[in-house]
């Protein structure tokens, strides 16, 4: 077994109405580039990328999932292993607002109640077709107790800050765990999770 | 061309010229691949998926009647409720008429139509991004709907329509001597996402809105599964052979032969696109574990690895049995595959046979990597099918089902 390049794996979800541009988010922050033209996801898709957070080199593994309501007993699945979950709209279409409700819903019944959540109003760059007040947004983030932020894939505003917060926001729940931890062999590739207790 | 090339022409030809076609020898001659000289594979799919019966004395007939056919869906189901929107910008009616667009009446036609463009809308996203990395289907079709896109009529396109809906909110600002100003974006000169790719002039329309035309009628006709993502993955290669034809007659009605064939490859595979039926002993959760049983009896090792790094059929063969592996290769290599899959006799199981040697064929790696190397390898969707030219390639000139495995 390989001695592992990283001190803490979070699991994260992206979900939100299709055409929103949930890949196109994820591609920004895994690849620092941007696409007008991405093919629609089917099924769930993945990408990994490590950053580095208070000393601890933390490998994000995000999991994007395809809107349409067809795909819900495929992706809903996944809710339950997110540590962290980026709930996504686009501020030009009023119909992906109005679908916040309900996504919020879905994550009540299927993630983890200590899932860390956050509301993402993207392609903030179109502000000449924006149909979503950002003071909207705002407003049902402040209900649901959890962070927003308005971010554009295109234009590259807010999505790395988005996913460190969000990270951050994990790590600050994670147990500290001892010094020389990190060393500590890991038997699978699904077994490590952030949320591994110190005193075993 | 090489002369074993000719040889298979010939072949497809003598099989293509009988009054009554055999349709066991056409398969196994298809299940190697069809040549595209000659428009063969046209016919070839045509055949192979029930559009065009085995009797040739059929073919021209039903073809006009399935054309007309389609030229009246059309009708029904585009022109009509877009002069009734047409007319509307045109002059003022008199909305005490018993339809008008606030009818709350549920069987109101405008109802209809407005539940119909959340449906457009959806398709809309999605037919206009097939096949980005390929120029063609933003290029101009030769032959636009003539119904529609006739300039005397006036009617409304799908792409139109779509842009309608989309209503832009306005800003009103009233200013201290009392006028409201109301700031339209709709003056404001800027670029925007639906104007990605470059408008073309009016009379003229791309090949991603006949995509989109087809995915509308078979929405309407089909209210039970209308439109789900991926649909227009499954079009788009048909689509393509047909409207590439060299045949310039049946070139021309490569929309309405599509339209047909597709509802014909979606009565075998709608079960798929279709939620409530995923755990069901049809629907796709179900295929997929066929996937990892077969796996297992080929490849226990490699199955083994797969379920210890949790590796679940879901992540992977979800998209490659749903849309037939359209998104897991460059189109041509796409068309090659399903010329197999079409002539498989037991559609789908061949599929499964492949989903089955995907893996197999990349074992080596597979058995070396890790959870994350893994799922990129299996998701590869940066480059589609890199790891697979070897396998397109090579497929024997004649083999049965199981000799790939």
């Amino acid at each position: 077994m390989a001695k592992k390049t990283y001190d803490l794996l979070f699991k994260l979800l992206l979900i939100g109405d299709s055409g929103v541009g949930k890949t196109c988010v994820l591609f920004r922050f895994s690849d620092d580039a941007f696409n007008t033209t991405f093919i629609s996801t089917i099924g769930i898709d993945f990408k990994i990328k490590t950053v580095e957070l208070q000393g601890k080199k933390i490998k994000l593994q995000i999991w994007d999932t395809a809107g349409q309501e067809r795909f819900h007993t495929i992706t809903t699945s996944y809710y339950r292993g997110a540590m962290g979950i980026m709930l996504v709209y686009d501020i030009t279409n009023a119909k992906s607002f109005e679908n916040i409700s309900k996504w919020l819903r879905n994550i009540d019944e299927h993630a983890n109640e200590d899932v860390e959540r956050m509301l993402l109003g993207n392609k903030c760059d179109m502000e000449d077709k924006r149909v979503v007040l950002k003071a909207k947004g705002e407003q049902i983030a402040r209900e649901h107790g959890i962070r927003f932020f308005e971010t554009s894939a295109k234009a590259n505003v807010n999505i790395e800050k988005a996913f460190l917060t969000l990270a951050e926001d994990i790590l600050r729940k994670t147990p500290v765990k001892e010094p020389n931890s990190e060393n500590v062999d890991i038997s699978s590739g699904g077994g490590v999770t952030g949320w591994k207790s110190k005193c075993c | 061309m090489s002369s074993l090339h000719r040889i298979r022409i010939a072949e497809f030809k003598a099989v293509l010229a009988e009054p009554k076609i055999n349709l066991a020898k056409l398969r196994e001659l298809s299940f190697s691949g069809i040549p595209c000289e000659d428009g063969l594979r046209c016919l070839c799919w045509k055949i192979l998926l029930n559009y065009l019966p085995v009797e040739q004395t059929f073919w021209s007939s039903l073809m006009k009647k399935q054309r007309d056919l389609y030229s009246q869906f059309l009708k029904e189901m585009i022109i009509q409720p877009g002069i009734a929107k047409a007319n509307l910008g045109v002059s003022r009616e008199d909305v005490t008429l018993e339809d008008h667009p606030l009818n709350p009446n549920p069987d109101s036609r405008w109802n209809t139509y407005f539940k119909d463009n959340e449906v457009l809308l959806q398709i809309d996203k999605d037919a206009r991004r097939l096949y980005p990395d390929m120029v063609f289907f933003q290029r101009p079709t030769d032959y636009p709907c003539r119904l529609i896109m006739d300039p005397q009529n006036d009617f409304e396109t799908l792409r139109k329509r779509v842009e309608q809906t989309t209503l832009k909110s306005q800003i009103v600002a009233r200013n201290r001597m009392g006028v409201t100003n109301v700031s339209s974006p709709l003056k404001s000169a800027a670029p925007s996402s639906l104007t990605e790719y470059e408008p073309l002039p009016n009379g003229s329309e791309a090949h991603w809105e006949v995509v989109e035309r087809i995915l509308f009628i078979y929405a309407k006709l089909n209210p039970g599964i209308a439109y789900v993502q991926g649909m227009n993955e499954i079009v788009g290669p048909i689509y393509y052979t047909f409207a590439t034809d060299p045949n310039c007659e049946w070139k021309e009605h490569a929309e309405a032969d599509t339209f047909f064939c597709f509802t014909n490859l979606m009565a075998e595979i709608r079960d798929n696109f279709i939620k409530s039926l995923d755990d069901s002993q049809c629907g796709i959760t179900c295929r997929m574990e066929r996937v990892y049983s077969t796996l297992k009896e080929k490849d226990v090792e490699l199955y083994l690895k797969l379920q210890e790094q949790n590796i679940r059929p879901q992540f992977f063969a979800f998209r490659w049995l749903m849309l037939l592996l359209s998104q897991e290769f460059v189109l041509p290599d796409v068309i090659r595959i399903w010329d197999s899959l079409f002539a498989d006799e037991n559609r789908f199981d061949f599929l499964l046979l492949v989903s089955c040697a995907m893996l197999i064929l990349i074992r080596v790696q597979l058995l070396e990597g890790d959870f994350t190397l893994n799922m990129r390898l299996l998701q590869a969707n940066q480059a589609p099918g890199a790891h697979y030219n070897i396998f397109i390639f090579h497929l024997p000139p004649s083999p049965t089902l199981c000799s790939l495995l």
